[in-house]
């Protein structure tokens, strides 16, 4: 080995190193994505399966994105080992009703790594969030006991996420197609607790709690087309089955999880221009009342070298849960840039995500911190 | 450069991840999670059976205190009086190692009560001092030494004008007293002289007391015993080679220390009598319901008992009953267990409901199924207080003992 490697290799590894120790300098917390009050109501905050790259620009380089758990199909062309991880620090404002609610919240969405396993095939494994579980609310409110009005205070918490673990092949078939297939196991917990606090200390405090396990499987598969050169088109489909709740091993909750379909068009007219855009439909209204089928789609580019390039995107569509008959609304605008160091075998990603999400009276708006770490060593 | 880089990096991370917040008002029903919390409050009226009571647990002469009462009432006079007994130094006094000297005598002598309890609103308070023969022991009645108490005063000193006095001291009887407020009690001092002091070398020096008191209107103190008191001084005369000569033998205790009192408690009968002297408990068994024992959390209970006649004793000598558990029911000898206790005060003369909460008895048997279902109705300073209290017992319809209970159904964990 030259010198010279061993120093980019040895750059390459410090810098992974640095950027894990400032991703984790937060206190631990849960590895759950972005939550939202809507999400209470409902199953949870559905999380994004994108990559810090991707969600910069919308989410629309996501089906194209190898590193991004979304689609499997483009991780036949992930060339060398890589591993990745995104970390996120959300700050909410929650307006209803005239009050608004500021709300902080750090989260990694996204782990995985990748490689090739033979000349045309590659695999993956890694988790990323499937639903956010993680909420805390606090109720005032009074009620009539023993012939006296009882003023309290309820908390009902829940904090926990069901991840995603996903395991995935990918193969090229040809020079303009390429396909992949994906087993998701679907497993996280809760520990969920209730109280409630009188105002009159004669009554006792309640305070309730339990470990709510989920579990769950799905597949998926898509397919990634060369149509000429600079310009690809990939296409996906996901199945997931239920989702059971259980507490002390008796099941509380089984819930019906959506099937996904989606698509994507990336057009790179050069090597320093790179437009994508994307649609997805999911069908979580099959997990009961008050949850909705959903449409999204996003559009982004990106621009510049890939050592350092700018990438902005926005992205639209429907939130799956939410009071009423018609699903709430988010659309999203994001920029985001890139560096890389030691000759191309540590990134860092940094995002930034303007969301806003309407529905049911509640106007959630979030501004989005994104930092994300790939090495290839 | 990179260094700048990734050093803007980490303070951007550090400033926006140090901090997380995810408390946020519910906008129920729309925005707050479906489950409930669910209060249920109902009244067990008939939940308690098998209910009795015990007398004897602490007789007079066990209790830490001695009691003194003169508490005048419509048909009679609670009447309570202290008694003990000091052992003296026998015949012959240690005067050197190698020569003792007989006891010719006591000049005079210092007795030393502490009134540990006692009502400040008496006014006039007296305390009269008796010479009881020296057989008083624990078979001794109020009957039994009630001669004495009448022909056999030695001295009579007034509390609240000795207390008014400069120095807190009587220099024509040498009598004085001192106001412990950290401790908050007198302890009294009486100079006997000799004819009060009668130091009988037939009878080894032991001499025994009682005390009365009263006020203006009615009066209750309670006297130490033990390390507080009652301690008696001798100044003995003692014969050396033919001279007298004056001895100061140590501070002797007694080792008898009762007292005794009329109208003694009425026999039990069905109620459930609580307190008095000797004391007496009584025995409640629950049927604890299944709905109950299986809620979540019992967050409030409470046991309501209707005195059946107004509670005895003196009016200001409130006192407290607690409510126990047992680790096994044996009846009147069951051992109560003394981890958890609920409590309520007395108040002599009342005649309103008395409610306890027994909250923490009934979380103690909803999480253990094992414990017996049975409360234990008792003084909390046993046979300190002559107040005693009768309530209604099951067989009662109308006022029998009642529990009601506010508890929590579990909540629905893991649904959407």
């Amino acid at each position: 080995m030259r010198r010279a490697d061993r120093w980019t290799g040895g750059r390459a590894v410090g810098t992974a190193v640095v950027a894990l120790a400032l991703l984790t300098a937060s206190r631990p917390v849960r590895l759950s994505g972005q939550d939202s009050q809507f999400g209470i109501r409902g199953l949870g905050t559905p999380g994004r399966w994108e990559s810090v790259r991707s969600r910069s620009t919308g989410g629309a380089f996501g089906p194209f994105d190898p590193l991004s758990p979304l689609t499997d199909a483009p991780l036949a062309d992930i060339g060398q080992l890589t591993a990745t991880a995104a970390g996120g620090t959300s700050n909410r404002n929650a307006t209803v009703g005239g009050t608004t609610t500021a709300l902080r919240a750090t989260r990694f969405p996204v782990m995985g790594v990748a490689g090739p396993v033979g000349p045309r095939v590659a695999v993956a494994a890694g988790f990323t969030t499937y639903l956010d579980k993680s909420w805390d609310v606090t109720l005032r409110d009074s009620l009539l006991l023993r012939g006296t009005v009882q003023r309290y205070t309820d908390e009902v918490v829940s904090d926990g996420s069901v991840a995603d673990v996903r395991f995935a092949v990918a193969g090229r078939l040809s020079r303009r197609i390429a396909i992949g297939a994906g087993v998701h196991v679907l497993a996280g917990s809760t520990r969920e607790t209730a109280e409630r606090r009188f105002d009159d200390s004669t009554f006792h405090t309640v305070q309730q709690s339990a470990d709510v396990r989920y579990d769950g499987l799905g597949v998926s598969g898509s397919v990634l087309l060369g149509l000429a050169p600079g310009l690809s088109m990939v296409a996906w489909a996901r199945s997931d089955n239920r989702l059971r709740a259980k507490v002390a091993d008796t099941t509380t909750a089984v819930t019906d999880l959506p099937r996904m379909a989606g698509g994507g068009l990336l057009f790179a007219p050069s090597p320093s221009a790179r437009f994508a855009a994307s649609a997805a439909w999911r069908s979580w209204s099959k997990a009961g009342a008050g949850a909705f089928d959903t449409w999204t789609w996003s559009a982004g580019a990106e621009f510049g070298s890939r050592r350092m390039p700018i990438r902005l995107g926005a992205r639209g569509g429907q939130f799956p849960f939410g009071p009423g008959t018609k699903p709430p609304t988010e659309a999203a605008a994001s920029v985001g840039t890139g560096r890389a160091f030691a000759q191309g075998r540590a990134l860092i990603d940094l995002g930034l995500e303007r969301l806003e999400r309407r529905g049911g009276g509640l106007t959630e708006r979030v501004w989005t911190v994104l930092v994300g770490i790939t090495v290839r060593p | 450069m990179t260094r700048r880089r990734l050093a803007l990096v980490g303070a951007v991370l550090l400033v926006a991840a140090c901090v997380e917040r995810l408390t946020a008002p519910g906008q129920c029903p729309d925005f707050c999670p479906s489950g409930r919390i669910t209060i249920v409050d109902t009244l067990l009226t008939s939940s308690i059976n098998r209910d009795s009571s015990f007398r004897g647990y602490v007789l007079a002469y066990e209790s830490p205190l001695m009691l003194a009462a003169h508490v005048p009432g419509a048909t009679d006079t609670l009447e309570s009086r202290p008694i003990f007994r000091v052992n003296g130094v026998g015949g012959r006094f240690l005067l050197s190692a190698t020569d003792t000297g007989a006891i010719r005598g006591a000049d005079s002598a210092r007795l030393q009560l502490y009134i540990v309890r006692r009502d400040t609103a008496t006014r006039n308070l007296r305390l009269q001092l008796y010479r009881l023969p020296i057989q008083i022991d624990t078979g001794t009645t109020f009957g039994s030494v009630a001669g004495p108490f009448t022909d056999s005063l030695v001295r009579t000193v007034n509390i609240d004008t000795l207390l008014t006095r400069p120095g807190m001291k009587d220099a024509v009887t040498g009598d004085s007293v001192v106001v412990d407020t950290t401790n908050h009690r007198l302890a009294l001092s009486l100079k006997l002289d000799t004819a009060a002091a009668r130091y009988v070398v037939t009878d080894s020096g032991t001499v025994a007391y009682g005390v009365r008191i009263a006020g203006d209107n009615f009066a209750s103190v309670a006297l130490g015993k033990g390390t507080t008191g009652p301690v008696l001084q001798w100044y003995l005369r003692v014969d050396s080679l033919g001279t007298t000569v004056a001895r100061q033998p140590s501070i002797l205790g007694a080792p008898f220390a009762s007292f005794v009192f009329a109208p003694p408690p009425a026999p039990l009968d069905s109620m459930l009598a609580v307190g008095g002297v000797p004391s007496a408990h009584s025995l409640l068994r629950v049927a604890f319901p299944k709905v109950v024992r299986d809620s979540s959390q019992i967050i409030r209970a409470t046991l309501f008992l209707v005195p059946a006649v107004a509670a005895r004793g003196a009016p200001a000598d409130s006192f407290v009953i607690e409510a126990r558990t047992v680790f096994a029911d044996f009846g009147g000898k069951s051992p109560i267990d003394p981890r958890l206790g609920d409590t309520t005060i007395i108040h002599p003369g009342s005649t309103d409901t008395v409610k306890i909460e027994v909250t923490n008895l009934l979380q103690l048997w909803a999480a253990d199924s094992t414990h017996p279902t049975t409360l234990v109705l008792r003084p909390q300073a046993e046979a300190q207080f002559l107040g005693e209290i009768r309530f209604y017992p099951s067989v009662a319809a109308a006022f029998r003992p009642m529990l009601q209970v506010t508890f929590v159904r579990r909540f629905p964990f893991g649904v959407p």
